[in-house]
């Protein structure tokens, strides 16, 4: 019927990561040291950047990007993008994993295949130009993350975690295949670009049926992105999981949720009527005051981050909004600061906390300052960066989001977003007023770690450094304009 | 390229410093940046500036330039810095080294505030140099530390996300094609008086809780008495108080129309500011806080220069406030060092300390006389000025206001005498040691700036005219555009 259009090297960066975790889980079988698992990862994980900056790279050269069976799988620029982001946010949680699964007796082999497996459904999802695509995808993700986030066994909270994302993930999950069905049956094509031109075809009379299946993607993408009011799930499981699984849910997840977010509101949800747009906003609005209001009553930090991530979903809504070139560059810019400036602080995060990562609450960092000067500034730069300060990535990501909203028209909204932000500058500060302006209260916990410290290393330099040079990263972005969001 | 350095020096000591090994390192680091500083800050008048592109796609430059009052504002904020930082080595016993780092840090930021030619650059480093700030007061300040900087960091983070929004909002709404300074005056001064309001209360928010203005003031007297008793992050605070260049340089220019419909409004805030300010600082017995409304009321009259709309009040608001950085940034030293000799700023435990310390006495008198705008000293051509120009006038109201704002001037003739009896003479309150030598160098940059101010202000005057007459000209242009108000005064 159709020609299959096998184009390897369009999939090959989420290819490899599938092999290595293939081959790891083999080698599990025989080796049960999770350190040589993590050696064989970061091996796929540098094969899957080169191959993706390959793809990059001859993308830019010569104007024409690949893509695979059909316009189902796709390796445009956006795409490419995005798997940058998993690669760095995959690497940073399994740097903080690395002796944290030693220390916390978690050590078990198949822990990095499935954070792999995880990634590529991630990168698949951005990849997705089809919808039957980013369901894949979106469940290879969602497999591993049910698993891992139950990891710690025999704790109760662990195992409430994996069960209730397990649970709730599954509910949303049939929201989505729900409106992927409703969508085919009014437009007979899974792959967006056709959807759309059906939807905005003349004589389109399946509008009732169209609309639907919009509604029900849009919940179920919005179950993955955390917005509310579908973001009961995330202060509990991200609470609940071992904290490098919790930065793992947070920035991968949200990335590629979002990345496929970005690509259906960019294509066919532009021929549904204007109400999915404003359930949208609505949805957004909810998010940002939910999000930072619940996160400004949070004790602990793990959980003030839970919210924290919920309200910045809320924030990268407004470039969802803002569909189209600006948006696109504005939500990219965005989550690579986030994931930066979150895995960092969940980083910190699995030094400061005992092996049940307990211990978290706001006074236990009383006086870090003095005690654990180096943790402390790591922190102070990711909250600082998270709350929107400038000479920090998440200040520039902020205005981007909030100018690509102004542009669009949506000036209430950035307004109302600019407002919740000087919440969130209260709950982000708070715990560096602990560390800085008490003094210490308790004997810190002295884990060391010599990856967790790369990792901590590596987001703080990468926070500081696109925020004093933004324009490194936006112009790679900017480069790769032509081909939009699937179109 | 030097309006670049005077950014890398502070910067790169503060790194220094604050990851020096040795106390006397960091010592040694802060205080030959801070002069390598001040040295390039004076040839910093004639430089070409920096304009590099930040952000593509946002068009947002780098752009510094030492135009107009930048150049003057950077010199003096870099010779004050001087003494500070040298006094701050001295009397940080702990953690010298991160003290310093944020003190130079500051001085960055507030280089860049200064200099930007970009709103968004101006923005960025507007909002930095708060980090410093409130962690200066946060980590060295007194009991009450915590409650002080949290009510400073939201008033601040407050006023200046809704500045955010209005500078988002500028470049889409007016069209413009980028954010410098000069690509923005082509346009955003053409645009509906309704939206230039809106966009006007934005800046106005940020710029009032900085400057400060009354009713958004209440955070400066906690500030100041929670800071470090040795007085230097006072200082550094300040060299902060920009609200007013705020104004001048950007919210006037760049929105004129709205600036001629709120001045009216501001002008009585500001007057209200500094009468209030003085007056209470006559009932004030805590020497930290009477200095913080002594201050509050300065810029009460630097807010009656600016919204008077006139050049010569526009050129003197900014020179009081080259000028209140030598002088209130010389109270605050001695304060610190006369918490050195009582270990409290109570004013009832001190008295008489004229005969056993008269040089400090002395030097306290000159930089009281230079508040209270003595002429020959530095405050007084710009204290003059701002009155002069609010009362080119023909409204009665901005008559009425600008001469309740001169009554200050007495009030500040009253808490300044009134504060030197009360430290300096009477009756004896036992002994004290007269200046050290080391507070004898530190008193001698501000003395010398005060006078350098005070006796040759033209120069600098000058400097600052060039810009008063880029805010007039757009004014101008709006009123005749409008009928808003005929300014038939010029």
């Amino acid at each position: 019927m159709f020609d299959l259009d096998l184009n390897w090297i369009a999939f090959s960066p989420a290819l490899s990561l599938l092999l290595v975790a293939a081959m790891t889980l083999l080698i599990g079988l025989f080796q049960d040291d999770g350190r040589v698992s993590a050696a064989f990862s970061f091996i796929g994980i540098a094969f899957a950047a080169l191959l993706n900056l390959h793809l990059f790279a001859s993308g830019q050269v010569t104007g024409v990007y690949s893509s695979s069976f059909g316009l189902r799988f796709l390796a445009d620029a956006p795409a490419l993008a995005f798997n940058f982001i998993i690669l760095i946010g995959l690497t940073l949680a399994m740097l903080m994993s690395y002796d944290y699964l030693e220390r916390t007796g978690l050590d078990q082999s198949e822990y990095y295949p499935l954070l792999l497996l995880s990634a590529c459904g991630a990168m698949v999802m951005v990849a997705a130009g089809d919808l039957i695509t980013l369901l894949l995808g979106l469940e290879i993700m969602s497999l591993a993350v049910y698993v891992l986030s139950a990891w710690r066994q025999g704790a109760r909270e662990s195992e409430e975690a994996g069960m209730k994302y397990f649970l709730l993930g599954a509910f949303a999950s049939a929201f989505l295949i729900y409106g992927i069905a409703l969508t085919y049956g009014a437009a007979g094509s899974f792959v967006y670009g056709d959807i759309a031109l059906a939807f905005l075809g003349n004589g389109f009379g399946n509008g009732f049926y169209a609309l639907l299946g919009g509604m029900m993607i849009l919940g179920g993408l919005g179950f993955k992105v955390a917005l509310a009011p579908f973001h009961q799930w995330a202060p509990d499981v991200y609470t609940g999981a071992p904290t490098p699984v919790t930065a793992f849910m947070g920035v991968v997840v949200k990335t590629a949720a979002f990345g496929a977010l970005l690509r259906v509101f960019g294509s066919f949800f532009v021929g549904l009527p204007p109400i999915v747009t404003q359930a949208f906003v609505a949805l957004v609005v909810l998010t940002l005051i939910i999000g930072n209001f619940s996160a400004l009553l949070q004790r602990g930090l793990k959980r003030m981050l839970a919210y924290s991530a919920v309200a910045h979903a809320g924030y990268l809504g407004l470039a969802v909004l803002a569909s189209g070139a600006v948006g696109l560059s504005a939500a990219v810019w965005y989550l690579m600061a986030y994931t930066l400036m979150t895995a960092g602080a969940f980083a910190v995060l699995t030094l400061v906390t005992d092996n049940n990562d307990h211990g978290d609450a706001l006074e236990r960092l009383s006086g870090l300052g003095r005690t654990r000067p180096g943790l402390a500034a790591a922190l102070t730069i990711f909250l600082l960066s998270l709350a929107g300060i400038p000479l920090f990535a998440g200040f520039v990501g902020k205005i981007l989001v909030f100018q690509a909203a102004i542009q669009s028209g949506y000036v209430a909204l950035a307004v109302l977003a600019i407002i919740t932000s000087v919440v969130a500058v209260v709950y982000y500060v708070r715990p560096v007023a602990y560390m800085y302006f008490r003094e210490p209260e308790y004997q810190p916990l002295d884990h060391a770690s010599t990856s967790t410290r790369w990792a901590i290393g590596i987001a703080a330099v990468a926070t500081v450094f696109l925020g004093l040079f933004p324009g490194l990263w936006y112009g790679l972005l900017d480069a790769g304009q032509r081909i939009v969001a699937g179109f | 390229m030097i309006s670049l350095l005077v950014l890398a020096v502070p910067f790169l000591g503060a790194l220094t410093a604050a990851f020096a090994r040795s106390r006397q390192v960091a010592r040694g680091v802060a205080l030959f940046s801070t002069i390598l500083t001040f040295a390039l800050a004076l040839f910093l008048a004639g430089d070409g500036g920096v304009s590099l592109l930040w952000l593509p796609g946002f068009n947002a430059y780098f752009e510094l330039s030492p135009a107009g009052a930048a150049s003057v504002l950077v010199l003096v904020a870099a010779l004050v810095m001087i003494p500070t930082v040298l006094y701050a080595g001295a009397m940080l016993g702990e953690r010298t080294g991160a003290f310093l780092g944020l003190l130079l840090g500051m001085q960055a930021g507030l280089n860049g505030l200064f200099l930007a030619k970009d709103l968004i650059v101006f923005y960025l480093f507007w909002e930095a140099t708060l980090i410093p700030s409130v962690l200066m007061l946060g980590i060295w300040g007194g009991a009450q530390r915590r409650q002080a900087a949290v009510k400073y960091l939201i008033y601040a983070v407050t006023g200046s996300f809704l500045m955010l929004v209005a500078i988002l909002a500028l470049k889409p709404l007016s069209g413009a094609v980028s954010y410098r300074l000069d690509d923005l005056l082509l346009v955003t001064p053409n645009l509906p008086l309704t939206t230039q309001l809106w966009l006007f209360v934005g800046f106005a928010l940020a710029f009032a809780v900085k400057l400060p203005l009354w009713p958004l003031h209440s955070w400066l007297p906690d500030f100041h008495e929670q800071n470090h008793p040795s007085g230097v992050a006072d200082v550094a605070g300040t060299l902060y108080k920009v609200g007013g260049f705020g104004f001048f340089a950007w919210a006037m220019p760049l929105l004129p129309g709205a600036a001629l419909a709120a001045a009216p409004v501001l002008l009585a805030l500001a007057a209200f500011t500094a009468l209030y300010a003085a007056m209470i600082a006559t009932t004030q017995t805590n020497l930290k806080r009477l200095l913080a409304y002594a201050s509050l009321s300065h810029m009460g009259i630097v807010g009656v220069g600016i919204f008077g709309l006139h050049i010569a009040g526009l050129s003197g608001a900014v020179f009081l406030l080259a000028a209140q950085m030598l002088s209130t940034g010389g109270m605050f030293l001695i304060s610190g060092m006369l918490y050195e000799r009582r270990r409290s700023f109570d004013l009832n435990v001190y008295g008489g300390l004229a005969k056993t310390a008269p040089a400090l006495a002395a030097l306290s008198l000159f930089v009281l006389f230079t508040s209270i705008g003595v002429p020959g000293l530095a405050n007084f051509p710009g204290e003059f000025m701002s009155l002069m120009g609010s009362f080119q006038t023909e409204s009665g109201w901005n008559l009425f206001w600008t001469g309740l704002a001169t009554l200050s001037v007495i009030a500040a003739g009253v808490y300044g005498v009134n504060l030197y009896q009360r430290l300096y003479q009477g009756e004896a309150s036992g002994a004290a040691p007269d200046l050290r030598s080391l507070e004898a160098v530190v008193l001698v940059p501000i003395v010398a700036g005060i006078l350098w101010l005070g006796l040759n202000p033209a120069p600098q005057l000058q400097r600052i005219e060039v810009q008063s007459q880029v805010a007039v000209r757009e004014l101008e242009n709006a009123g005749k555009n409008s009928n808003l108000l005929a300014r038939s005064d010029r």
